[in-house]
């Protein structure tokens, strides 16, 4: 595999790591934006935004988009979260450049009036999809809850009030002050031609204006409140808590990492074996949330409201024996058999591959090959992981539970 | 593109598939048990729930810890799933650990505990599982939906029937092991990067157990109602809907295929432009292919607030009913890209491709190889894809709602 970077006159990094036995290859543009660089007032726009780049450019309307994208028989979509926007592509090696051309003229959107308004239902309707969906509106709620007024804690999709409230103008606004290039970076990864893409990117991208962008950076311990909220049609409790951990630039993300394998992996964990295994809890897992400046771990629990008080009880167990007797060995190389097995099969894929070639460079603004993150893993110690625990006491927790009414 | 399959057959009948991959590190396998949830007697749906997480307490010499940290130790990431037809467990690993994990499962297959006390716990997690299907509604939608769709037993849950799941006790999933764990009709495959003939030693090793005759194909019951309405108090009307198509053996599969595909392929297909994107009816809204040996239909979802649920089902309906009336060469054109790049993308991934060369198998007799595939595909024109919507109307629709509101099914 080879690296390769440029960077253009306006800021847009443009990188790629080339595998010519791959059969695919796998393009996005990665903005760093995301809900928690917005105010209250426009809620939810980071991703309100990220549908209405797919309706198109002055140039080409919704229907022509999307018949450009399939065309070409691309795998294509996009996510945003709390920080970042993410726009990709799997595709065939030869409609590669179509696809990113495509996506370039993308990143310059017309954002329309009528395709505002009608967009503004589906988005609706996502949010009340993903009301339905309890795991995700716990986590979402505790994560609120948690950071309490830090930007972290801001709802990616917004509510329904803040979307009802918002306009194709603030839209607009928003985009111009978070999509600059100097804001965004256009990776790829599998088999492609380097030299063909690089050209591409400067052509499509090299007038795109910089402008100052920047970002709130700060820590947060968390809040530690405790809520439950009852909803008449639960029939399960669904329990979420966040402490503070790592971010995405510490060095000791890794260990952070391993450590979450051990306590919450879905088999072979602290959690397994003392919740899902007793059959205490269906679903208990935890895992390292790393982000920009800031880092909090995440549980999630899924059991009945009669089993809840003895779930928490053997959750606070586990806390306080790790922080007490920390781990063991054994624990620490099955962790890392266990990730290291996921990181290669996942980077198999040029998708895969993609993914931590852009939130690489994102975060850290470096390459970094397999296998040094490989290396880095393998060279986690227990001592690294207990010095961790120390620092970050699980116990200390935001819990957000969501369940059915009448129970405690 | 040259690709080239492996076939054994071991002196116990069981058929060993496999197909390499030079571009990988990883190996990915996949034992496809006949124990799937139509092969259950009657009475012990969601039997294949507890067991194939029972089978995991304790094999061999190794109790439920010991096996569970022998595989964690060899960083397998884990697989196992419940179909119709089969109980599959599998995994993905780094290829230099493969000979080890075979020698877990033959134990894990030929020789589980099957203790009292663990029984009662699988069961328990299979009991919560049904009821979290509750809090669910997606995808407690779509397993409804089969269940109505499909004659008994094909379309039986996998995730169980409480009353039954209570009543099961721990001799009959003993026995059901006994008799669905037929290692003469199970199918072995692999992919990525491994040695033929030294899996073949390993695996005639492994399992030595006689030659067992399959059961008898499962006699066909009736279908479930058009349409069941579940209400819940939620905030979408959670729509299934499903209808009947030709079968993967069919002359006609692949010209289906690419209907389907104009359908609800990509983001330029039917449904996506005119329930979403025209009307801004859905979030999600989606159709594909879903395929029995013994039956076949397309399995459609959306979900939306209960205000639009029923222009959003007659929108989906309508657009069932259009398609034989015309599709443009355009259409049909980025149906065809869009089928053949997904199969070439997902044979990038070892566990996609021990997975399908397995399905293959099991639904054709033989591994079709991607030139085969794409060379179907493309076969299809316009005037055959109209041709075989028109002899092969889309009617009686199958739905299921669970929401706030029901809806009026024509």
């Amino acid at each position: 595999m080879e690296f390769k970077s440029e960077k253009l006159q306006n800021g847009l990094v443009v990188i790629g790591e080339v595998n010519e036995s791959a059969k695919s290859a796998a393009v996005g543009f990665f903005v760093k934006t995301g809900a928690r660089d917005e105010t209250k007032r426009i809620n939810g726009v980071s991703h309100f935004l990220e549908h209405m780049l797919f309706k198109g450019t002055e140039k080409l309307s919704a229907l022509e988009v999307n018949e450009a994208f399939d065309r070409t028989g691309a795998q294509f979509n996009a996510f945003t979260s709390e920080e970042n926007t993410v726009y990709y592509a799997a595709v065939l090696p030869e409609y590669l450049l179509e696809v990113t051309q495509l996506w370039a003229e993308l990143m310059r959107p017309a954002l329309r009036d009528d395709d505002f308004t009608i967009e503004k239902n589906v988005i609706k309707e996502e949010i009340a999809m993903y009301k339905d969906s309890p795991s995700f509106d716990a986590m979402e709620r505790c994560r609120t809850l948690h950071f309490d007024g830090h930007p972290c804690g801001n709802s990616v999709l917004g509510s329904e009030e803040s979307i009802d409230g918002l306009t194709a103008g603030q839209m607009r606004d928003y985009f111009t002050s978070r999509y600059a290039p100097n804001n965004m970076v256009l990776a790829c990864a599998g088999n492609f031609d380097w030299d063909r893409f690089r050209c591409l990117a400067a052509e499509s991208c090299g007038s795109w204006q910089s402008r100052t962008v920047s970002r709130a950076l700060e820590d947060c311990g968390g809040s530690r409140k405790k809520e439950r909220i009852e909803k008449a049609n639960l029939v399960r409790e669904h329990v979420c808590l966040m402490s503070a951990g790592v971010s995405a630039q510490d060095p000791r993300r890794f260990a952070a990492a391993l450590l979450g394998t051990i306590i919450g992996d879905d088999v072979g964990s602290r959690f397994f074996w003392e919740l899902v295994d007793k059959a205490l809890a269906e679903t208990a897992t935890i895992k390292l949330d790393a982000m920009d400046g800031t880092g909090a771990f995440c549980s999630y629990i899924q059991c009945s409201s009669e089993n809840v008080a003895k779930v928490l009880d053997t959750v606070g167990g586990i806390f306080d024996g790790l922080a007490r007797d920390g781990i063991t060995k054994e624990e620490l190389r099955a962790a890392k058999n266990k990730v290291l097995s996921a990181l290669v099969i996942k980077n198999e894929l040029p998708m895969g591959r993609l993914v931590d070639l852009g939130f690489n460079w994102i975060y850290l603004e470096q390459h970094r090959t397999i296998e040094q993150d490989v290396s880095e893993i393998k060279a986690v110690t227990v001592d690294q992981v207990h010095s961790l625990l120390e620092q970050f006491s699980l116990s200390d927790f935001t819990q957000m539970r969501l369940g059915p009414a009448g129970d405690s | 593109m040259t690709e080239k399959f492996d076939i054994h057959t071991l002196k116990n009948g069981m058929v060993l598939l496999g197909e390499p991959m030079e571009a990988v590190q990883s190996v990915a396998f996949d034992f496809m048990i006949p124990a799937g949830a139509a092969c259950l007697p009657d009475g012990c749906c969601g039997a294949g729930s507890v067991i194939a997480d029972w089978v995991f307490r304790g094999a061999g010499d190794r109790d439920s810890r010991q096996l569970s940290n022998a595989l964690d130790g060899l960083g397998l990431v884990r697989g196992r799933s419940l179909s119709s037809s089969h109980l599959a467990v599998g995994a993905a690993l780094e290829a230099g650990n493969l000979a080890p994990a075979l020698d877990l499962h033959a134990d894990i297959i030929l020789r589980p505990h099957l203790k009292q006390d663990q029984f009662e716990l699988a069961r328990q997690l299979a009991v919560d599982e049904v009821l979290s299907l509750d809090d669910d509604p997606r995808q407690k939608v779509m397993l409804k939906l089969r269940e109505r769709f499909y004659p008994s037993p094909l379309g039986r849950s996998t995730v169980g029937e409480i009353a039954e799941l209570k009543a099961l006790t721990p001799e009959m999933s003993r026995s059901i092991v006994k008799d669905g764990f037929n290692i003469s009709q199970t199918i072995f495959s692999v992919a990525g990067k491994y040695n033929f003939d030294a899996i073949c030693r390993q695996m005639e090793k492994l399992f030595k157990t006689g030659r067992r005759e399959g059961i008898e194909p499962v006699t066909l019951g009736r279908k479930g109602g058009k349409y069941t309405h579940i209400d819940n108090d939620g905030a979408q009307v959670h729509i299934g809907l499903m209808t009947e198509t030709v079968k993967p053996t069919d002359e006609d599969y692949y010209n289906a295929r690419v209907a389907i595909s104009v359908l609800s392929g990509g983001m330029s297909a039917r449904l996506f432009t005119e329930v979403r994107e025209k009307r801004g009816l859905c979030y999600a809204i989606g159709a594909r292919y879903h395929g029995l040996k013994e039956a076949a239909g397309v399995i459609c979802y959306a979900g939306t607030t209960p205000d639009k649920a029923q222009e959003t089902l007659d929108c989906i309906i309508g657009e069932f009913n259009r398609l034989g009336d015309g599709i443009s060469d355009e259409e049909i054109a980025r149906a065809k890209v869009g089928l053949k790049s997904a199969l070439i993308l997902q044979s990038e991934s070892s566990s996609s491709r021990a997975g399908a060369i397995g399905s293959d198998y099991y639904m054709l007799g033989r591994v079709r190889s991607l030139d085969e595939i794409k060379d179907r595909i493309e076969q299809t024109t316009v005037d055959s894809v109209l041709s075989f919507l028109r002899s092969n109307k889309f009617r009686d629709f199958t739905v299921v709602t669970i929401g706030p509101k029901q809806v009026l099914v024509q």
